[in-house]
């Protein structure tokens, strides 16, 4: 009775990083490319059964969806070394091939003509596992396929499997340099709306942030999508490592996420990595205790998200709260002296409304994948900072939409049909609670934030169309 | 005859002192003349003096120390002619001999020196020594003598001749100081003699008996002898009183021998008092022999004579008297003792000063430690307890196999000598309780091969009575060489054969919870069954759930023989106990590891599995709430169709509850995580290490022992923290009704919206409200209402769940208020780490500074 995870990797981002993130359990548990389990891979202590499955010839499959409208991306994988590994009935590309042309509204559209197909892949998928915990789903909010159909998937399985967990690993797109697609602003508003309601829990991955993070700490001059992805699938792994090797605590995903999010609003999480490597580069190789890593997991540069916030901001950011999962041979008296000298240096502030403190989960390693380090740790966090990545994204769509500008793609599609654009509007109000939300967060009164409204008395019964408080439309 | 022997020698000296003389001077030869009589005079006087040479009377060195000269002057055949004629000389016996040849031998020697120095005259003579022939063999000598001298190059030097005078004044003295003695003494002292050594061999003689009165042998008061003779004879039959005690206590423990109470070291120290005794027998015979000779008067031959006086006898005496007054006491000593007690009494004279006493006590306590040192030997070496009269320092009993270990052999503290330390007696015991815990609980072999590479190492014979008293360091190095291998060999058996660490992982993994896959789907799967009344729940359900949850989790892959041991407990339950009360996880270690796994101990661990078991309910009951209440499970948008003030009263309900959870959840987490690092992981990793360096079973289960109690301490179940553990019980009830109380608020939630929704429809439908039909206090029964009639129920509803979410609250923050000021004051340092990771953010800290 595993709980089992069902991966759906939806677009061209999606499904490379879906990719990597497969190989590299793959490694760790010892499984060839053909979903073969390696003759060396005997030393046990791993649960393969929560992202893989075995068929009847004993190879593993992974419990992944491999969703896209063009097959380009999709025709890799099945010509790459891989394509014995995933199930071929759980590879969906569209008939006709042509992509969702970096169209929201077009890829959430396609979803919505294919839901019937992709939903019993699922429910073979769901059928399949004992007591199925929940979906992850990995794609970019930029794009079309990914945000677009993404988006349209989170909407069904909230229907569908209201009691399941949905967990994304959502790429936000390089806000650094002039995108390819021009539209991305209105794609990434409209995704969003969709992450913060219908989602459990959303990792951020900021592309911005693995390219800064690509050329500063892994001196990487042009850095590639390969590389930042490879970044992206070591995150991933590393999050799951608790469930994959059961130990004392965080053996599930709602236990691991459940203290993360106590608020359910802000579910949002950023990611850190140390020491970071990327695949068969010589790195130095640093000293690597528990304090080291996780002093350096707190420090702003390995974070996995952009800061957008002014300094005055910044320094108002609270973590509301911290886990970190920490790799390796560790003392587990480390832990404490580590904390103690984190708290002794202040080196974190935590909301103030409620406790809090830095969780630290010990897992093994994969004993098949021989690193330099020691020890290696992965922060998962809930930064009001991150707030203001969803104001950037607001303020993008504000200039777009002030312009009026390409909005007749989306008028083609009949959400956004007869200039229907109450969706855009809808979605910015939601995302300014959110931002609003995480920004009460950072003050002691949290509690009492949004209840003060002295206009409407309780008798008072008139069209309470959730325009006064737009917080409450969800 | 007398006469006649004295007139020869007379004679014989006339003769010598004649021609001495007529060499010189013819005219002086003639016996008449005034210097002749002067020169026999002289030499009458020589010979009645007593004077003696200066050297020992050996014959042997004499003939040596000639043959040697003769050697040394180059005349080697000489030399071997003198060796043989001297063998010849020396040879002859019995009559006709030469009684005195060393005297002869010596009287050759002086001459022949005399010569080679030219030195001639009459006062060479002076150097003459005294010739004790015996008169009647006279003849004889002097044609031996002559025969010699004829070899050794004539000379003419005579020989001079003396008898003692019997007219000496002294020997007149003599005699009637005899006389006088004889007439003062009823008894003569031959006769106290004899009695003496009769009483010293505990019999009675004719006028020294025992008296019972005196409680000692002593001269009859009616005999007449002088008080100093007296005293002597009591002082000498205290011998014979010492001799009666030990004889007395040999032969009564040899009576008694076949029955327990004298035991095998009695029985040596009756062999080694037997042994002393026959020592001291022969010496009573060759006394006994002497003592037939007669006391000659003291004039009488003096200086030699083997005749036993009383105070000879004193002297012959005086070294038994020693030994045997310490036989004496220690038989005195040891009457009651037996075994190690008793090598331990006697062992206290041993530490004595004079050599005689330390040799004696040397030979004695090596014979009467034999038997103890052998006990020890097949003790350490084969485990074998050979004690039929409980005599050795260790007491085995029968128990049961689990228990041999701690309960079934024991030092007895008084049976142990001093002479072996106390550090050495408890290896000695741990080592033969390690063989027998392997033959008996292990059913192990191996331990012979390191019996017998400890001898070799030892390199101590494994023969019996290969040790003795004295040889402690003998023993000592056996004993560790013995304890270092087996308990080796223990560990190695333990470790290897009967997998003790992994089963020590097996117990933390699944008694402690360490195993979360398992524990969460064996708490997924029993929880529903659990929470029904105790006395409804079949154990034998519950064991085929535990089976499940072992399948389907990682354990499938344990050791078979580690997840064979796995059970489900019931514990005794009451009325009212739910199944949750009683449920626990057994772990059957079976021998030989319940030696470590007691139990007494698996009681401990049985404490801990609730605590960990209700910690994690907890947990499961908070995940379970989070997500009734997680992120994506409100969304539809029926609330914007709900009043402004029911949609802030919701907002605000919902808020509570989620701030509430989170604070429950940061606790209940933390607390996790302090039991995992702060208690078990630390806890377990002391162990680890302690394991490591555990140098026999008795370090291993102090170890263990540090474990688990360490574990006990931390988590809050010893007995310093019993209020501290029961305020976290309460806690954790009320985060459980706060889990239900969330149930019942999203429940609520979701039949609103539900209704909402639908009534809104309906709304539209029918114009006519329906407030007043339905209603019932039940949440549940908001059907068809109108619009307002459900605002008002909504409304109603929320607040009093709100009151419900407050009052919770409220005893909540007390409740963790007071837990938390009580932990700085727990003596542990370890809950302080707790109150650390609690407080993290002192959040608790402002927050009591404002109240």
């Amino acid at each position: 009775m595993p709980r089992e995870i069902i991966t759906l990797q939806v677009g061209q981002c999606g499904n490379q990083i879906g990719m990597e993130f497969w190989k590299q359990l793959c490694l760790e548990h010892g499984i060839s490319k053909e979903g073969i389990l390696e003759d060396f891979a005997t030393q046990g202590g791993d649960r393969k059964d929560v992202f893989f499955y075995q068929a009847d010839d004993q190879h593993y499959i992974p419990r992944a969806l491999l969703i896209d409208l063009e097959p380009r991306v999709i025709n890799g994988i099945q010509n790459s070394d891989y394509r014995n590994l995933y199930n071929h009935e759980n590879i969906f590309v569209s008939d006709h091939g042509g992509g969702a042309g970096n169209n929201w509204a077009s890829g959430y559209h396609q979803g919505k003509g294919v839901e019937e197909d992709i939903m019993d892949m699922i429910d073979r998928e769901a059928d399949g596992s004992d007591s199925l915990e929940g979906f992850v789903l990995c794609h970019s909010i930029a794009g079309g396929t990914g945000s677009g159909m993404g988006s349209y998937l989170l909407e069904a399985l909230n229907d569908r499997y209201s009691k399941k967990l949905v967990q994304t690993y959502s790429v936000f797109p390089n806000q650094m340099e002039t995108s390819d697609v021009v539209v991305q602003p209105y794609n990434s508003l409209l995704t969003l709306k969709r992450l913060t309601v219908n989602a459990d829990c959303v990792v951020v991955l900021d592309n911005t942030a693995l390219n800064r993070i690509a050329v500063e700490r892994l001196h990487l001059s042009n850095p590639t999508f390969a590389q930042t992805n490879s970044l992206v699938s070591t995150v991933m792994s590393a999050s799951t490592t608790t469930l994959r090797y059961p130990g004392y605590m965080n053996n599930d995903l709602v236990g691991l996420l459940a203290s993360l999010i106590p608020t359910p609003r802000c579910h949002f999480l950023m990611t850190g990595y140390t020491p970071l490597t990327v695949e068969r580069q010589a790195n130095v190789i640093r000293k690597t205790t528990v304090l080291d890593v996780m002093r350096r997991l707190l420090q702003s540069k390995n974070i996995m998200v952009s800061s957008y916030a002014r300094t005055k901001e910044a320094s108002q950011a609270k973590y509301i709260s911290i886990l970190n999962i920490i790799q390796g041979e560790v003392d587990p008296t480390q832990v404490h002296e580590s904390l103690q000298r984190i708290r002794e240096r202040k080196l974190v502030n935590f909301i103030e409304w409620g406790p809090a403190s830095i969780q630290v989960a010990l897992s093994r390693k994969s004993p098949y994948v021989q690193t330099a380090h020691r020890v290696s740790g992965l922060m998962l966090a809930s930064h009001t900072s991150i707030r203001h990545l969803f104001s950037k994204c607001l303020s993008q769509y504000e200039k777009l939409r002030k312009k009026q500008a390409f909005l007749d793609n989306y008028r083609k599609f009949p959400m956004f049909a007869d200039n229907d654009l109450s969706e855009f509007d809808e979605s910015r109000d939601i995302i300014e609670s959110l931002v609003d939300e995480y920004k009460a967060c950072e003050s002691p009164d949290y509690i009492k934030w949004g209840m003060e409204d002295p206009g409407h008395s309780l008798t008072a019964e008139g069209n309470a169309s959730g325009t006064l408080d737009p917080k409450l439309e969800v | 005859m007398e006469e006649e022997d004295q007139r020869k020698v007379t004679d014989l000296v006339i003769e010598l002192v004649r021609r001495l003389l007529s060499q010189q001077n013819p005219q002086n030869a003639s016996p008449n003349s005034p210097h002749f009589s002067q020169s026999l005079r002289y030499a009458l006087r020589i010979l009645s003096s007593r004077l003696t040479p200066s050297v020992s009377p050996d014959a042997d060195a004499v003939a040596e120390s000639i043959k040697r000269r003769l050697a040394t002057q180059g005349n080697s055949s000489d030399a071997l002619t003198f060796a043989d004629l001297y063998t010849k000389f020396a040879s002859k016996n019995g009559p006709g001999s030469v009684n005195n040849k060393w005297a002869v031998l010596y009287l050759l020697k002086i001459i022949s020196e005399d010569r080679k120095t030219a030195i001639s005259g009459m006062d060479s003579s002076v150097f003459l020594p005294k010739l004790g022939l015996n008169d009647d063999e006279m003849g004889n000598d002097l044609r031996v003598l002559n025969a010699k001298e004829n070899r050794e190059k004539a000379w003419k030097n005579g020989v001079l001749l003396v008898s003692k005078d019997p007219e000496n004044l002294r020997e007149i003295s003599f005699r009637e100081y005899g006389n006088l003695v004889e007439e003062e003494n009823e008894v003569t002292e031959e006769v106290l003699v004899r009695d003496v050594l009769y009483a010293c061999q505990g019999i009675d003689g004719k006028y020294v008996k025992f008296d019972s009165n005196l409680d000692g042998y002593a001269l009859s008061d009616s005999i007449k002898v002088p008080r100093a003779t007296r005293t002597i004879v009591r002082k000498l039959c205290e011998l014979g009183w010492l001799f009666r005690k030990v004889k007395g206590y040999i032969s009564e423990s040899m009576d008694r021998f076949p029955a327990e109470d004298v035991g095998t070291v009695g029985q040596a120290f009756c062999a080694a008092l037997q042994d002393e005794l026959s020592e001291y027998y022969k010496l009573l015979a060759v006394l006994e022999a002497q003592s037939t000779n007669p006391i000659p008067l003291v004039s009488e031959n003096a200086s030699s004579g083997n005749y036993l006086s009383l105070r000879r006898l004193s002297v012959w005496f005086a070294e038994p008297m020693v030994k045997m007054r310490l036989m004496a006491i220690l038989v005195d000593k040891c009457k009651a003792l037996r075994g190690g007690a008793m090598v331990g009494a006697i062992h206290l004279h041993a530490q004595h000063g004079d050599p005689l006493v330390n040799d004696f006590m040397r030979r004695l306590l090596r014979r009467v430690c034999s038997p103890l040192f052998e006990m020890v030997r097949s003790w350490v070496l084969e485990g074998e307890l050979e004690d039929i009269f409980a005599e050795f320092f260790i007491v085995g009993q029968p128990v049961k196999a689990e228990s041999l270990w701690r309960e079934g052999y024991r030092l007895h503290a008084g049976m142990l000598p001093l002479f072996i330390s106390q550090s050495i007696a408890q290896r000695i015991l741990r080592t033969g309780k390690s063989i027998n815990f392997l033959r008996v609980c292990c059913d192990d072999r191996g331990w012979a091969d390191a019996a017998t590479e400890a001898v070799a190492a030892a390199g101590v014979t494994t023969r019996r009575g290969g040790l003795g008293y004295g040889e402690t360091d003998a023993l000592e190095s056996l004993v560790m060489e013995a304890a270092k291998r087996i308990d080796k060999h223990l560990l190695d058996v333990i470790y290897k054969r009967y997998k003790f660490k992994e089963h020590c992982l097996a117990i933390k993994r699944y008694l402690l919870l360490g195993q979360g896959d398992f524990v969460q789907y064996l708490m997924d799967i029993v929880g529903p069954e659990l929470s029904e009344p105790a006395n409804t729940i079949s154990s034998f359900k519950l064991a085929g759930l535990l089976e499940s949850a072992i399948r389907s989790s990682n354990a499938q892959y344990d050791d078979p023989d580690i997840l064979d041991r796995l059970r489900v407990k019931m514990m005794p339950h009451g009325t009212g106990d739910r199944g949750w009360d009683v449920f626990s996880l057994e772990y059957d270690a079976r021998v030989p590891l319940d030696t470590v796994f007691t139990e007494s101990v698996m009681t401990r661990y049985l404490r801990i599995f609730n605590f960990l078991w209700k910690l994690r309910r907890v947990e499961h009951a908070l995940i379970g709430a989070w997500k009734t209440m997680k992120p994506n499970c409100l969304t539809s948008h029926v609330y914007t169709k709900l009043q402004h003030a029911v949609k802030l009263q919701l907002l605000s309900t919902l808020r509570r509850c989620q701030v509430l959870w989170d604070e429950m959840n940061h606790f209940v987490t933390n607390l996790q995580y302090y039991i995992m690092f702060e208690v078990l992981e630390v806890s377990w990793s002391n162990f680890s290490n302690e394991m490591e360096v555990a140098k026999d079973l008795d370090d291993l289960l102090a170890a263990h022992e540090k474990y688990l109690h360490s574990i006990v301490e931390k988590s809050l179940l010893g007995e310093r923290s019993q209020t501290l553990y029961k305020s976290l019980f309460v806690l954790f009830d009320l985060i459980l009704q706060f889990r239900s109380h969330a149930d019942r608020l999203y429940e609520g939630i979701h039949e609103l919206q539900a209704r909402t929704a639908e009534s809104s429809l309906s709304s539209r439908d029918k114009n006519k409200p329906r407030q007043t039909k339905d209603k019932s206090s039940e949440p549940g029964s908001w059907i068809r209402e109108g619009r307002k009639a459900l605002t008002q129920r909504a409304s109603e509803f929320l607040q009093n769940m709100g009151q419900d979410l407050d009052a919770l609250a409220t005893e909540y923050k007390s409740l963790l208020e007071g837990f938390l000021t009580q932990l700085p004051v727990q003596q542990h340092v370890d809950l302080k780490f707790l109150l650390f990771r609690l407080d993290f953010t002192e959040f608790y800290t402002r927050q009591h500074a404002t109240m």
